[in-house]
């Protein structure tokens, strides 16, 4: 996979384009290495490894656009390949044109977020998880089930006007969920950029002790609650936030913070960066899609909206400046930072009256995204809070809610932030501990 | 797909693996192509091609499984990536508790190919426009009877390829043509919204889009939530009957019964990720419904978007009772579960690419065919809701624990349809949604949709469907 001249790639791409006389182009190649391992009932099931390259070229010609990707990198092919979509835009409608930049650019690697160590780490990866079943079982599970996912990706981009670069990230995640007698579990993430920053016992011991507290567990009654939500479970909604601030989003009436700009939507401890590269991030690059530099965005600051995330249409149509956030359709987030607080967990939980304790959860679904009106499925490690102390396990609920009246109500935000990326968290966050007021807590009826 | 060249790469990547010392091997040559045009409110996107072609080989040595792929075999020979697999699966084997072992299910030899009239091959970007656009004209500027300034449509058309080897003998070559819609649309009106997400889709060629009438139900979709946004009232807080359309018999049937019934699921595989189920090993033969709860998974409906006649494990495809007259009947199996409860796999292991391993996935699951014509059904509710259309869903992770928010539903009063009502939410239990069945129709109606499930995530082409069911003794929530 090394051997993959992904510039070699680029410059064919380009210099056909170049030869049909287009607009502009930009040739993305991407390469990336991926080494897995799953388990349940403390037992591996299967140990993956993939690897896979693919190009990506636009191309515009008289305000006419086409996007198309191929994992045919023999030279030949991609010179036929980039020739077959100049010839399929003949048909296309002329549409929102946006030129790429004039001037060219060249990016250099990003040091942040890259561990050569986890290049190739499948061999490791079978202690490792035993480590967390260990760990988990130490901590008062009986059977665990998870996956440790270790990969790297590189991405060169070389543009029609000039503009080129690479970068590379490396990650390294674990997800675990422990389980116990009567349907207890608890869950346990670790994730990391760096090897050094990956802790599979901690998480394991995490999962293993939710679902020892778990075993006794019963139904809330419905109503009205102060949450705690954990990092995980904060940033699955907060991910949402995110996608409601991109501008395709809010063009296309699938945003709750459209007609926002520049008014209150949270909290005011509530600020939300979207950052192109950040130490300790698990994903991003230096440039975006359109070879635009990426950058930190504020997109929510002492809970004012303060700007959509961007692509070079997107950002010509609102005429403000790009956000470095391409997608050629859709401007998406690549690092999402929740801004920290000053409270300790145990502080959090000790403001709560009558409340309720979630650290994981699931299937979040919207009735309407430009409402913002949802609903998430708690699971594992659930806990009743009374008086400021945790009484008794909870299973059986939905929380359901509106994310503008939700953030709007959170109180506290922990010190203490955690990056999340997980099956229910595609972009990482960097997230803290969250107090919520007056949360709508149902369950089912029969 | 050039065929002898797949037949090589997979039949040298089997032969390779078992050198290596795999007990058992298999490959999986895959090619992918696709093509999709996007109108948001009118204005085009960037039109949308794309081709893939990889490998995939999983073994089994020392009793564990391993799966390596790549679609750069420039980089790596199939032969490398064979012995990678193994590799995988020996090192893997020092955390291993029990040997993975599969059943003895008759391999299939079989080239197969979904029927389809005008090759999605033809589907070029012009041809995608020209029915988004079609759809454009019937519902911008208010057209439809509702303003709608949120509007994202998007038509494909894509072709799935492979051939398939395996050490015991199966030998498959499969051609899936496909073709679907997706469109969300958002409605403002005197100050509210409504928004409504339409899947639709087909395995066939181009003749899909006029075969299930896409341009006419996305108008019609319109149509209804405008009316919803005007007159819609608040359901009844009562105990009241439900009557259940074929897209909400088909999502329940999804969710709460094909999930739950998934054999890997109940034997804790997916435990970390999409969850395990409230079934266990021998949940067989337990009552979870009525006598009237009878659902089915079967891949081998004609033109069906999760048709697959054979599955990734080279097994022929079987129809799965998952529930006869309210009874466990029958779980979902691939070969290695299938062996754990001393049955055969019934053919329900699907792989959505050639890096991805095949694990157990539901198919077109859906609610039996009743008796009752749908204006006789009507008639038996004396006083209910109807949900015609969903929103925001979810269930638990167990899958005990469902909601299903109406956006287009209706009050009933004795026999009639009356008004619309705004938001009712049915969040019931699966034994009481179940148990409440009372009748069913025998109009039946599917949906497509796209199944989550796995690590990395795999979407898998489903359809939900059935008829109209009657649930009694209801007590139902509002959003």
């Amino acid at each position: 996979m090394s051997g993959l001249d992904l510039k070699g790639l680029n410059d064919t791409a380009i210099s056909t384009a170049n030869a049909l006389e287009v607009d502009d182009a930009v040739a993305l190649s991407a390469s990336g290495a991926d080494s897995m391992i799953r388990f349940a009932n403390n037992s591996v099931t299967v140990a993956n490894r993939v690897e896979e390259s693919e190009l990506t070229v636009y191309l515009a010609k008289n305000r006419r656009r086409a996007l198309a990707s191929t994992s045919n990198l023999q030279s030949a092919a991609v010179k036929e390949f980039v020739r077959d979509l100049f010839s399929s835009m003949g048909g296309l409608p002329e549409s929102d044109y946006v030129p790429l930049p004039d001037r060219p650019a060249r990016y250099t690697p990003s040091k942040a977020g890259y561990d050569r160590r986890l290049e190739s780490l499948e061999d490791d990866l079978p202690e490792m998880a035993g480590a967390a079943i260990a760990a988990a079982m130490a901590a008062g599970g009986t059977r665990s089930a998870g996956v440790i996912n270790a990969g790297k990706v590189t991405v060169a981009i070389l543009t029609s006007s000039g503009t080129q670069g690479i970068d590379s990230r490396t990650a390294i995640t674990l997800n675990i969920r422990s389980f116990a007698e009567k349907e207890a579990s608890g869950h346990g993430l670790s994730c990391s950029s760096s090897l050094s920053g990956f802790d599979p016992e901690e998480a394991g011991r995490r999962a293993g002790e939710g679902a020892k507290t778990m075993r006794e567990a019963s139904e809330p009654d419905a109503g009205k609650y102060t949450v705690l939500l954990s990092p995980t479970v904060a940033s699955n909604l907060v991910e949402t936030v995110a996608g409601a601030a991109s501008a395709f989003a809010v063009d296309a009436g699938t945003s709750y913070l459209a007609d926002s700009l520049g008014k209150k939507v949270a909290a005011r401890s509530f600020s939300l960066t979207d950052h192109g590269v950040t130490e300790g991030g698990l994903g991003g690059r230096v440039f975006d899609d359109e070879g635009v530099r990426t950058r930190s965005n504020k997109i929510i600051e002492d809970g004012v909206l303060k700007g959509y995330l961007h692509n070079l249409t997107t950002a010509s149509k609102w005429k403000v400046k790009d956000t470095g956030n391409a997608g050629f359709v859709s401007p998406h987030p690549w690092n999402l930072e929740l801004e920290a607080g000053d409270s300790t967990y145990d502080e959090m939980v000790g403001e709560m009256k009558k409340g309720i304790v979630l650290t994981s959860n699931w299937y979040t679904r919207f009735k309407n995204y430009r409402t913002g009106e949802f609903s998430t499925v708690p699971r594992d490690g659930a806990y009743l809070v009374e008086r400021g102390e945790i009484v008794k396990p909870l299973k059986g609920m939905r929380l359901g809610d509106g994310l503008e009246r939700m953030f709007s109500s959170v109180t506290l935000l922990s010190k203490h932030r955690e990056w999340i990326q997980w099956w229910e968290v595609d972009t990482p966050t960097l997230c803290p501990w969250m107090l919520i007021e007056g949360a709508t807590i149902t369950r089912a009826y029969g | 797909m050039e065929s002898q060249r797949a037949r090589d790469l997979a039949e040298a990547g089997v032969s390779k693996a078992r050198g290596a010392g795999a007990t058992y091997a298999e490959a999986r040559v895959q090619k992918t192509w696709e093509r999709q045009f996007v109108l948001k409110n009118g204005e085009p996107q960037p039109s949308f091609f794309a081709e893939g072609y990889g490998v995939g080989i999983r073994v089994i040595s020392m009793g564990a499984l391993g799966f390596a792929a790549t679609n750069d075999l420039k980089a790596m020979s199939v032969g490398e990536l064979a012995e990678r697999a193994v590799r995988l699966a020996k090192a893997s084997s020092g955390l291993l508790r029990k040997p993975v072992e599969l059943d003895d299910s008759k391999p299939v030899r079989r080239k197969w190919a979904a029927p389809e009239t005008r090759r999605v091959e033809n589907a070029d970007s012009a041809w995608l426009r020209e029915v988004l656009l079609d759809i454009e004209g019937r519902i911008a500027d208010g057209k439809a009877g509702v303003k709608l300034p949120g509007r994202v449509l998007y038509l494909g058309a894509e072709l799935e390829e492979r051939y398939y080897v395996n050490s015991d003998g199966a030998r498959v070559e499969g051609r899936l043509p496909r073709v679907g819609f997706f469109g969300s649309l958002t409605a403002v009106e005197g100050g509210t919204t409504a928004q409504r997400f339409i899947q639709q889709g087909e395995t066939g060629g181009l003749e899909v889009v006029k075969r299930i009438g896409i341009v006419e139900k996305v108008e019609e979709e319109a149509r209804a939530i405008g009316k919803i946004l005007r007159v819609a009232t608040k359901p009844p807080t009562d105990t009241v009957d439900v009557l259940l359309s074929p897209e909400l018999s088909g999502i329940a049937a999804h969710e709460s019964v094909g999930h739950p019934q998934e054999a890997d699921r109940v034997l804790g595989r997916e435990g970390a990720q999409a969850g395990e189920s409230y079934l266990k090993a021998d949940g067989l033969g337990r009552r979870i419904g009525s006598s009237e709860a009878n659902i089915s998974d079967d891949p081998n409906l004609p033109h069906s978007n999760g048709f697959v006649p054979v599955d990734d494990e080279g097994v022929e495809g079987k129809k799965r009772f998952l529930i006869k007259h309210g009874i466990v009947n029958e779980f979902l199996q691939n070969r290695t579960t299938a062996k754990e409860f001393g049955l055969q796999s019934n053919g329900a292991a699907r792989s959505v690419a050639f890096d991805r391993e095949p694990i157990i996935r539901m198919s077109n699951t859906f609610v039996e065919p009743g008796d009752y014509s749908t204006e006789e059904i009507i008639k038996e509710v004396k006083h209910g809701v109807f949900f015609k259309t969903f929103t925001e869903w979810n269930i638990d992770d167990r899958r005990l624990n469902q909601r299903y928010v109406a956006l287009e539903a209706y009050l009933v009063e004795r026999g009639e349809v009356k008004g619309p009502v705004r938001s009712p939410v049915l969040e019931i239990t699966t034994p009481k949604l179940w148990g409440s069945v009372k009748a069913r129709s025998k109009h039946m109606e599917f949906e497509s949709a796209t199944c989550g499930k796995g690590d990395p995530q795999q979407g898998a082409p489903v359809w939900t469907g059935g008829p109209e069911t009657l649930l009694s003794g209801i007590k139902l929530g509002s959003r």
